[in-house]
């Protein structure tokens, strides 16, 4: 079945014509501009043939224009591909060709992406706007029906793996996830809400939570094209910002960063009554830091980008402070062991789900696809996690980092977190290296500067043996995605 | 070496076989057990001679119940089947050596017999139970259920990792009557204190702490490790049975493992014993749960 109340795009109908949906820097724009901009830019994309089924990249940050350029393509039914607008021009150009896309749109943020050179049609996000306001052209066509699981958005993963995917999210999917965001009762999102729009919108955080769910509650998204900790800080107090997500770099700058106070208390936050962590763990010594100085409690969530974003939520509940919360209503979640029986509770297991908001597969790889989403609909996440005995979830690590040492698992991120603590270090990577006794042993690989006999030495004081690092190699960086996820392919031996 | 004479008959009013029979048969069992094996013990003085611990060995047999407490300075209780009371061979041995009969035939038996574990920590006395949860039968050292640390976190007490052989050749499986004039062998590690491994109301603490009493395990009894739980999931434990057991939830469907996934969580660790086979047929799930609101969909 099909209609157009099913497609993304109406997500800002209905909306009262004046109150504010994005503001960004001195300008604000209401649901009734937003509306009209949309329907100019949607006969704008129609009349370069963009309409069911076509597909457009669209490179562009945290700005109006993304978000009217993308509504106007899932309006028309079409497929819409963000990519980051600050990467690289050969990366960009990287990207292009597995998207088989029909038109390449700029954002303002992309000026320097936008030098000519591609093989398929450009324009910018201004100019798109420019013609289909201009005067004589026709009413622009309405927003599409859509099926709910037609293709929304292509988005990459975050490509921890070495391997870069392109996941295919859904219209039903993407929407589901939304409305179960938005909530009720007390946690309910509402039309007073003001978010802050700084993940970046290509990440799925960024584009399904802070902008896309907050513009279906009817509440407005404060955009920051770039992230900058103390900018942050000014807009949330400034526009009196009440929902805050963020990655968990971005959360260790606002509570030891610039714009951050070096002791005491801030007001910076007064306003924010949502604030959400997630992409990657949040260590309990921030949340701590952040609820002492700004008096707000972080939640953390867990997701993926073929979920949509959100899997777990600690919103509302009693969240312990290490766990990511509990699974969202309607979805199914098991822990699994290797032969996919569930396993006891207290054990790690794999987190298989069954959700609602589960993506349609990765873009021409239906061999990864089957990998991960089986027949009888559950997802097959790859992250270990644990559930206690009130159903929070607690990850550990993920399934392919794991480092069997004489038939003991060791998960990484644990020796990574005690690593972590110790003065001096500033990043830790924690892999496995064959050895001909013990299967496996534990190599770290260590950025900072510190000695390593006493860092050795603090480790073995606080895990057991098998645990602690035989090696440990001394690096300048470890390599990171934006959202705080380490690119360990490489490092392991 | 240990004897008998260095064993305390301590005080425990509120335990089973406190009576003055139970202390005459104790001190005559001890004193036969040493007579007619050569047992030795050591690493003794990890075991506190006051106040509570866990005692966790390795189980191979079933006289791992006789020759581990045989060798201990105090008393140490443990769970055993109601049923043992039935019998009038084990009625009065079986409580004089320390077993609290519990009734499995009930709903939440973990919670009972967890509950029966926590009133002797509490009081201050020493509880065995076997991590594995029911003897081996590969041989290897299974996997260690989460009980015992979920217990030493309750009670604040330390688990004293025991690694014991030769109680195999006393009694092998199957065999009723035990063989005399073999050795066996006992050796206590230092004690595992749960304050060491975290916050306790996160569970990933329990799997750490007790991992780590099996390695310690592992180191004193020499056994292999294998990463797999003990007998079948279905067979009944011969001991405590504080396994957790998950919560009476369904789900409708169960998860099938893609075909052509990688397996990380494998042991690389060979089964020369001809332990659990990892290469079968993906065995159905056992015991399905979801979360709550989940819906069957």
């Amino acid at each position: 079945m099909t209609s157009s109340a099913s497609n993304l795009a109406s997500i800002i109908e209905h909306h009262p014509e004046h109150a504010i949906a994005l503001i960004e820097g001195e300008t604000s724009i209401t649901f009734g501009e937003l509306r009209e901009q949309t329907a100019a830019c949607r006969a704008a994309l129609a009349a370069l043939n963009v309409g069911p089924g076509s597909r457009i990249v669209l490179a562009a940050g945290n700005e109006v224009g993304f978000v009217v350029t993308a509504l106007a393509a899932l309006g028309l039914g079409a497929q819409v591909a963000p990519i980051n607008p600050y990467s690289p021009a050969p990366e960009a150009r990287r990207k292009l060709p597995p998207l088989n896309a029909e038109l390449l749109v700029f954002g303002e943020t992309a000026e320097r992406l936008d030098d000519g050179g591609y093989d398929l049609p450009t324009i910018s996000t201004g100019d798109l706007l420019a013609e289909g306001s201009a005067a004589g052209n026709p009413a622009p066509p309405p927003v599409a029906a859509v099926a709910d699981d037609d293709v929304s958005f292509l988005l990459s993963t975050s490509g921890v793996s070495g391997v870069p995917k392109v996941a295919m999210l859904t219209h039903g999917g993407m929407a589901w996830v939304q409305q179960s965001l938005i909530g009720d009762g007390d946690q309910q999102l509402r039309p007073t809400d003001i978010s802050l729009g700084v993940l970046p919108v290509a990440h799925i955080l960024g584009l399904n939570i802070a902008v896309l769910a907050t513009l279906r509650a009817g509440a407005a998204v404060v955009l920051q094209r770039r992230f900058d900790s103390q900018e942050s800080l000014e807009l949330i107090r400034r526009h009196g910002v009440t929902m805050v997500v963020g990655a968990p770099p971005m959360w260790h700058q606002w509570a030891a960063g610039a714009g951050a106070p070096e002791s005491g208390t801030s007001d910076a936050m007064a306003t924010v009554r949502f604030a959400r962590s997630g992409a990657a763990a949040l260590r309990p010594a921030t949340v701590d830091r952040l609820e002492r100085i700004y008096g707000v409690r972080v939640t953390q969530g867990y997701g993926l980008t073929e979920t949509s974003a959100v899997v777990t939520t600690g919103r509302g509940a009693d969240a312990p402070i290490t766990s990511v919360g509990r699974a969202l209503p309607d979805i199914a979640l098991v822990l699994v062991d290797d032969n996919g029986a569930p396993v006891d509770v207290g054990d790690v297991g794999e987190v298989v789900i069954r959700t609602p908001g589960k993506f349609a597969g990765y873009l021409d790889d239906e061999v990864t696809t089957e990998m991960v989403l089986t027949d009888d609909g559950w997802f097959w996440t790859g992250d270990l996690g644990v559930l206690d005995d009130d159903g929070f979830l607690h990850l550990v690590d993920r399934v392919k980092n794991i480092v069997i040492v004489s038939g003991f698992n060791v998960y990484p991120a644990e020796v990574e977190d005690v690593i972590l603590q110790f003065p001096g270090v500033r990043a830790a990577v924690v892999v496995g290296k064959a050895h001909g006794l013990t299967g496996e042993t534990v190599s770290a690989h260590v950025a900072g500067d510190v000695n390593v006999d006493e860092l050795d030495a603090w480790v073995r004081s606080q895990l057991s043996t098998y645990k602690c690092p035989t090696d440990y190699q001394w690096v300048d960086q470890v390599p990171q995605t934006p959202t705080g996820k380490t690119l360990r392919h490489g490092l392991r031996s | 070496m240990t004897s008998a004479a260095q064993f305390r008959f301590e005080r425990a009013p509120s335990m089973p076989g406190s009576d003055a029979t139970s202390r005459v048969v104790l001190g005559g069992l001890r004193g036969l057990i040493h007579r007619l094996w050569d047992v030795e013990a050591t690493g003794l003085e990890h075991v506190p001679l006051n106040g509570p611990a866990i005692i966790c060995p390795n189980h191979l047999s079933f006289c791992d119940s006789v020759f581990v407490p045989a060798v201990l300075p105090r008393r140490t209780w443990a769970i055993g089947k109601a049923e043992y009371m039935d019998s009038w061979k084990t009625k009065h041995l079986f409580p004089a050596m320390g077993m609290i009969p519990v009734d499995r035939s009930g709903g939440s038996k973990s919670m009972v017999a967890l509950d029966a574990a926590a009133e002797v920590l509490d009081a201050g006395h020493l509880f065995l139970m076997y991590p594995e949860g029911t003897r081996s039968r590969s041989g290897n050292l299974h996997k260690g259920r989460t009980g015992a640390a979920r217990l030493a976190m309750r009670c604040g007490a330390p688990i004293i990792p025991v690694g014991h052989s030769g109680t195999l050749e006393v009694q092998p499986p199957d065999q009723f009557k035990m063989t005399t004039g073999k050795k066996v062998t006992v050796n206590f590690g230092a004690p595992i204190h749960a304050a060491d491994f975290g916050n306790p109301a996160d569970p990933r603490v329990h799997r750490r702490m007790i991992d780590a009493v099996m390695f310690e395990i592992a180191k004193l009894s020499g056994q292999t490790y294998v990463n797999t739980y003990a007998g079948a999931k279905a067979e009944a434990s011969d001991d405590v049975g504080t396994r957790p057991t998950a919560p009476d939830q369904t789900i409708t469907v169960a998860p099938t493992r893609p075909a052509g996934r990688p397996k990380a969580m494998s042991p690389l660790i060979d089964l020369s014993n001809g332990g659990p086979s990892k290469t079968t047929a993906p065995t159905p799930p056992t015991r399905p749960r979801r979360l709550e609101g989940s819906a069957g969909d």
